[in-house]
């Protein structure tokens, strides 16, 4: 099962000399045209003062660093929090809008496109504005984290139904033969084909969620993004400051994409090798 | 003619399908006994798949009836998967459950429909296994088995549910030569042994071998049956004598 490591192979001719030489051609161009963007930036830094040192001294001091870690913590907390809540609901909306009870798949296919076409920070606005005049007082860590699961969870049904569409028919009709039920099929052999399908997909979904998260501020949770509001309003130093921020923000969902990828190559192989070595 | 008992293990009666506005069964009557071996035979396209595929349900039919063991076949719910059960069916490709181990595909019918302890089903489906002389493959997944390994495994899976009939729909049309005899052979055997089987095959030999009757179909519509060498030697319709000259060609 080396299908998923071999991809490349199968979408790309292995590359000839003159290709090879047309590749080296334009890896040469690229690298040029970077380092001149670069060049530029910093230039652009140079004439609007934005070099000074005011601005960039006191990412010399930890106390900097610290206010900044703890933002990261705070936004990996609401992330990864999210991310479970979004996974565990978007499963349950997707088996529900497979269900073979109308009313119920109806109303889980509602709930996914509605969650799934709101603008994450309408949502969150609806959790901060108007569930509060209705007595609910929420933590801010609540108000951040809900709105962004329930945003996620309408995109994650959709990768899981995906996911689940991808097992070949053949797999459910040679249970149905068998005599098992729907739920027994989804169960036992649809669900867990369709999960090792959507790993990767899952995990690129995280991505979206932490870029979600960065309008805590709106609620005030003290995330990275509202962190280093503060530190610029302190300073007075917004391009050097977002500039970082943004590195670690890339830093993250690189990270996180990488990690996908491990698991792409990985769900190939050894998952179904695993599967080998504990017959029962 | 196979022995006749008061009822049929499988009947259909005046079945009629549609897709969309193509016909693909037209008023089809057929009544299988116990133990008899029918074999189905036809054009591409003239709805061999689709009539094995009604007979548990697979595909819906739009009029007519379809009896196991003279009991309407239930549309839906805990009563269909029950009769179900009860006629085995193998899959032109094979589709052995890709995440589960050879032993556990067969095991799973038994364990999560008929409730078998655990323990029991093993040791039943290993002896299946070793019946079609794949036991030696049991923990291995299908994707490391031949393609006529793992149809013989998916035979050993319909058998570990007892079934009353059993239905093949095309069973070595997907296997490189050298592994259809294999398979056939199991299925030889298991005609011997007394299993009732409705084969969708091109297999002329295991037809004169095994069968007991066979059914030609062409566009939806059964257009002859007879004993396979009254079939095959004297074929009575112009479809039917054009079809197996076409077929003797390779
Ligand atoms: N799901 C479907 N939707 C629409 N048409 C279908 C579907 N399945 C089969 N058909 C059509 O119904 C007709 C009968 O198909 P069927 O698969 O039963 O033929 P067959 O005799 O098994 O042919 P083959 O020898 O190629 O397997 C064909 O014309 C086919 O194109
Ligand atoms: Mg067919």
């Amino acid at each position: 099962m080396s299908a998923n490591v071999s991809m490349r192979d199968a979408l790309y001719e292995a590359p000839g000399p003159k290709t090879r030489r047309r590749v080296a051609i334009g890896t040469g161009i690229s690298v040029v045209l970077l380092l001149g963007l670069i060049a530029f930036v910093i230039r652009q830094f140079y004439v609007n003062d934005q070099l000074n040192p005011r601005y960039w001294s006191f990412f010399a001091r930890w106390t900097t660093w610290r206010f900044l870690l703890r933002g990261l913590a705070g936004t990996i907390r609401v992330a990864f929090t999210a991310g479970i809540i979004a996974m565990i609901l978007g499963l349950l909306l997707m088996l529900g809008r497979i269900s073979h009870n109308r009313p119920l798949s109806v109303a889980c296919h509602v709930i996914t496109d509605l969650f799934r076409s709101l603008p994450s920070l309408l949502l969150i606005y609806f959790f901060f504005l108007v569930i509060p005049k209705y007595g609910l007082r929420m933590p801010s860590f609540w108000m951040i984290t809900v709105p962004v699961a329930l945003a996620a969870s309408g995109v994650l049904a959709e990768v899981f139904r995906a996911g689940v569409n991808a097992v070949p028919k053949g797999q459910s009709e040679a249970a149905m033969a068998l005599g098992m039920t729907h739920g027994k099929i989804t169960r036992k052999i649809v669900l867990p084909q369709a999960l090792r399908i959507v790993v990767p997909s899952l995990v690129s979904q995280l991505v979206v969620v932490v870029k979600d998260t960065t309008v805590a501020y709106v609620v005030s949770y003290p995330d990275l993004m509202q962190n280093a509001r503060v530190l610029i309003s302190n300073y007075d130093a917004l391009v050097s400051m977002y500039f970082v921020v943004a590195l670690i923000y890339i830093a993250i969902n690189y990270a996180t994409n990488q990690f996908s990828i491990y698991l792409a190559h990985r769900e190939g192989t050894s998952i179904m090798s695993r599967t080998t070595e504990n017959p029962v | 003619m196979a022995i006749e008992t008061a009822t049929p293990v499988i009947e259909l009666r005046h079945v009629d399908k549609h897709y969309g506005p193509l016909h693909v069964l037209r008023d089809i009557n057929l009544s299988v006994a116990k133990g008899e071996v029918l074999v189905v035979i036809g054009p591409s396209g003239s709805g061999k798949s689709t009539m094995c595929r009604t007979i548990n349900r697979l595909e819906t039919i739009d009029s007519g009836e379809i009896l196991i063991e003279g009991t309407p076949l239930p549309q839906e719910g805990k009563e269909l998967a029950a009769l179900r059960a009860k006629v085995g069916m193998v899959f032109q490709s094979f589709n052995l459950f890709a995440h589960k181990t050879i032993l556990q595909n067969v095991t799973m019918g038994p364990i999560e429909v008929l409730h078998t302890p655990r323990e029991q089903a093993e040791a039943e489906a290993m002896e299946l296994l070793r019946r079609v002389g794949v036991d030696s493959q049991a923990a291995k997944v299908p994707a490391q088995l031949s393609g006529g390994q793992q149809q013989r495994v998916a035979i050993a899976r319909s058998l570990a549910m007892h079934p009353t009939a059993m239905l093949f729909d095309e069973p070595t049309s997907a296997l490189d030569p050298e592994m259809i005899n294999e398979v056939l052979a199991v299925m030889v055997e298991l005609a011997q042994e007394g299993m009732t089987m409705v084969v969708v095959t091109h297999e002329m030999n295991f037809a004169r071998r095994v069968a007991n009757r066979v059914v030609f179909m062409a566009d939806g519509q059964i257009v002859e049956q007879n004993s396979p060498d009254e079939f095959f030697d004297h074929p009575q319709s112009q479809r039917a004598k054009d079809f197996l000259e076409s077929i003797k060609g390779h």
